[in-house]
């Protein structure tokens, strides 16, 4: 809609040279690896399934190559005042503008063969009335990095040309902590499809003749393997060298293994925090800690809300008192819903609490994997109060504080009705208060700004 | 309906903003409609084995109606809403009670919905949005004009109370 006024072209920027590559690449990589893999069963004979594989890779490959082609063709973006302009669309021209005080995440992501050419994707989320979010692939590391410095530093208020800001490392996870946790955290709920898929195979095999018993077996052995096998590489693949570090644009995630990328918070972006502990997990002390961040809520991404892939719990609860500028959860006084709340919660209502103080919300609960959930006054959205006709008949309610979408839920379930409505209103009002206060989003121009860059 | 501690009362000082009744009338029209249509092709295909079997359609078509009557008049007074300095109070469902606090500051969107059915009703949806996906704010059957100015407040008040995420 808006007019690409060719005349100012010199200021735009455009994508690397070697989008297109990149992009083949990214997509052809998968198929070299597989025909490495198949390269010692050819002898077998069954090559119309190969063949067939073959083909659909590389016609997809082409046709991402060509659209890398494209794209550099036309797509070219330009920092303006508090703007970040990306022109782009070869049919319908479309020129979008992401407002630099919106900035939720910059993310740096370099996924295997565009890293091998020194090449890197940049992703920009913006929030606000207009959600917005822009990638734009490829671009030279370095130019990426810089991009990103400068926007962090407009963002801020520090106006053009900001080198990329120090920062502090803050912690780092054990690879070898990394790989047994995700094994243990296997042992939960999620895994009992793949469980019943391998004995619903046994079971036919037994019900048609007993013959096909050991191959029965073999096949659920695989089925379980692999989808233990996914569940383990997808989690190194993404988390691997995690490391974490604080700057003055915020906290700074590094992690992967063949795709590398940087993620970079700003300071009060985060919604809401979660620490986590799978059943097994206790056994060891271990936790993880999820938050929530507007703008990034698909599964695909599900790796951008963990802020700690795993460590030690107190690990955790100092990581989370850090990412929100020093609170003291401990602090919190927490009560638990009334005894009669065993009638909708038989076990695992003595372990759900609740409780705020100032500046945060904070829940509790789980019989055998543990939660403890936080949210900062100023980032509750809307709340509100639900019950059931279970619930009415013994006069409960649960409390909800709504986030953004993510992993992090925060409900206050089970409370005696009169508690839980004070609860609504008492968290409405502080939110209203610590909205009013909250430190505006130029975080550099702000007063607080010194208590936040500790 | 109200008890001692009635946790979805009104705020102290307002009232529930009642919706209109056409939204009863709406939601009544449209389950008669269908059990007629059910319970009348049913019973003609139920006819050749005698008069019992449509008989007992039709009764029990006729209990269905006059119990989703009752039920569709109890949602209808469940829903309210109230508007205070700084939020908008929804209030609604007779079975599953939900009581939504939404700050003005945080809204991003109000949208007027409006289906075929609701048009032909005059009656509209009243949808806030904020950054969260899971705030179920809607106000059903406003008329028209009671939502177009509500949009207007909220709107304004969205503005003079807008805060960063």
């Amino acid at each position: 809609m808006v007019s690409t006024d060719s005349r100012t072209d010199e200021t735009f920027h455009r994508l690397h040279p070697l989008t297109p590559l990149a992009s083949g690449l990214r997509v052809g990589a998968p198929l070299l690896a597989f025909l490495a893999i198949s390269a010692g069963e050819r002898q077998a004979g069954d090559h119309s399934g190969l063949l067939t594989t073959t083909i659909i890779f590389v016609v997809v490959a082409v046709l991402v190559t060509i659209k890398g082609f494209i794209s550099l063709a036309v797509t070219r973006y330009r920092l303006e005042a508090g703007e970040l302009r990306v022109d782009s669309g070869l049919i319908t021209r479309q020129s979008k503008r992401l407002r630099l005080d919106r900035l939720q995440s910059v993310d740096v992501r370099q996924p295997l063969a565009p890293r091998l050419l020194g090449l890197a994707e940049l992703r920009i989320v913006t929030a606000g009335a207009a959600r917005e979010s822009v990638h734009l692939s490829y671009l030279a590391e370095p130019v990426a990095r810089q991009l990103r410095a400068e926007m962090m530093g407009r963002a801020a208020g520090l106006g053009p040309g900001v080198a990329e800001a120090p920062e502090q490392p803050l912690t780092s996870v054990d690879p070898g902590i990394l790989i047994w946790s995700t094994v243990l955290s296997l042992v939960s709920w999620r895994i009992a499809p793949v469980f019943f898929v391998a004995f619903g195979i046994i079971a036919t095999a037994l019900h048609h003749s007993s013959e096909n018993l050991p191959g029965a077996i073999a096949g659920a052995v695989f089925v379980i393997l692999v989808a233990i096998g996914q569940v383990l590489w997808a989690r190194i693949n993404n988390l691997w060298n995690f490391k974490i570090a604080q700057s003055p644009d915020g906290l700074r995630v590094r992690r992967g293994l063949l795709n590398t990328q940087t993620n970079t918070i700003p300071p009060g972006r985060i919604q809401a925090l979660r620490i986590h502990q799978p059943l097994l997990w206790r056994l060891f002390g271990w936790a993880t800690l999820q938050i929530n961040i507007a703008g990034s809520g698909d599964r695909r991404q599900r790796f951008d809300h963990i802020l700690l892939p795993v460590a030690p719990i107190e690990h955790a609860r100092w990581l989370l008192s850090t990412a929100l500028g020093g609170v003291n959860v401990e602090a919190v006084e927490l009560t638990r819903p009334p005894s009669r709340a065993w009638v909708v919660a038989p076990l695992w209502w003595r372990y759900m609490a609740a409780g705020s103080d100032d500046r945060i919300f904070v829940t509790r609960h789980g019989l055998f994997s543990r939660s403890l959930e936080v949210v900062p006054n100023e980032r509750t959205q809307s709340v509100h109060l639900h019950a059931g006709p279970i619930a009415r008949w013994i006069r409960l309610a649960s409390v909800h504080l709504d986030s953004t979408r993510g992993p992090v839920r925060i409900r206050a379930r089970h409370r005696d009705n009169g508690e839980a409505r004070k609860m609504l209103d008492t968290q409405a009002d502080r939110a209203r208060r610590a909205r009013s206060v909250a430190s505006p989003s130029r975080w550099m121009q702000s007063p607080s700004a010194t208590s936040q860059g500790q | 309906m109200s008890g001692t501690a009635d946790a979805f009362a009104a705020p102290p000082g307002t009232q529930w903003q009642r919706v209109s009744p056409k939204l009863r009338a709406m939601r009544r029209a449209l389950v008669t409609i269908v059990v007629i249509v059910c319970a009348g092709a049913l019973a003609a295909g139920l006819s050749p084995t005698g008069p019992v079997g449509p008989i007992v359609v039709v009764v029990v078509g006729l209990l269905a109606v006059a119990w989703a009557w009752v039920v569709i008049d109890r949602n209808w007074r469940s829903w309210g809403y109230t508007e205070r300095q700084d939020d908008l109070l929804v209030v609604h469902g007779a079975l599953f009670r939900t009581l939504v606090v939404v700050p003005y500051g945080r809204m991003q969107l109000v949208d007027l919905e409006a289906g075929p059915i609701e048009r032909l009703y005059g009656i509209v949806t009243v949808k806030l949005h904020t950054a969260s996906a899971s705030t179920d704010a809607r106000i059903r059957g406003l008329l028209p004009e009671d939502a177009q100015h509500l949009r207007e407040r909220l709107a304004s008040r969205g503005e003079a109370h807008a805060a960063g995420l």
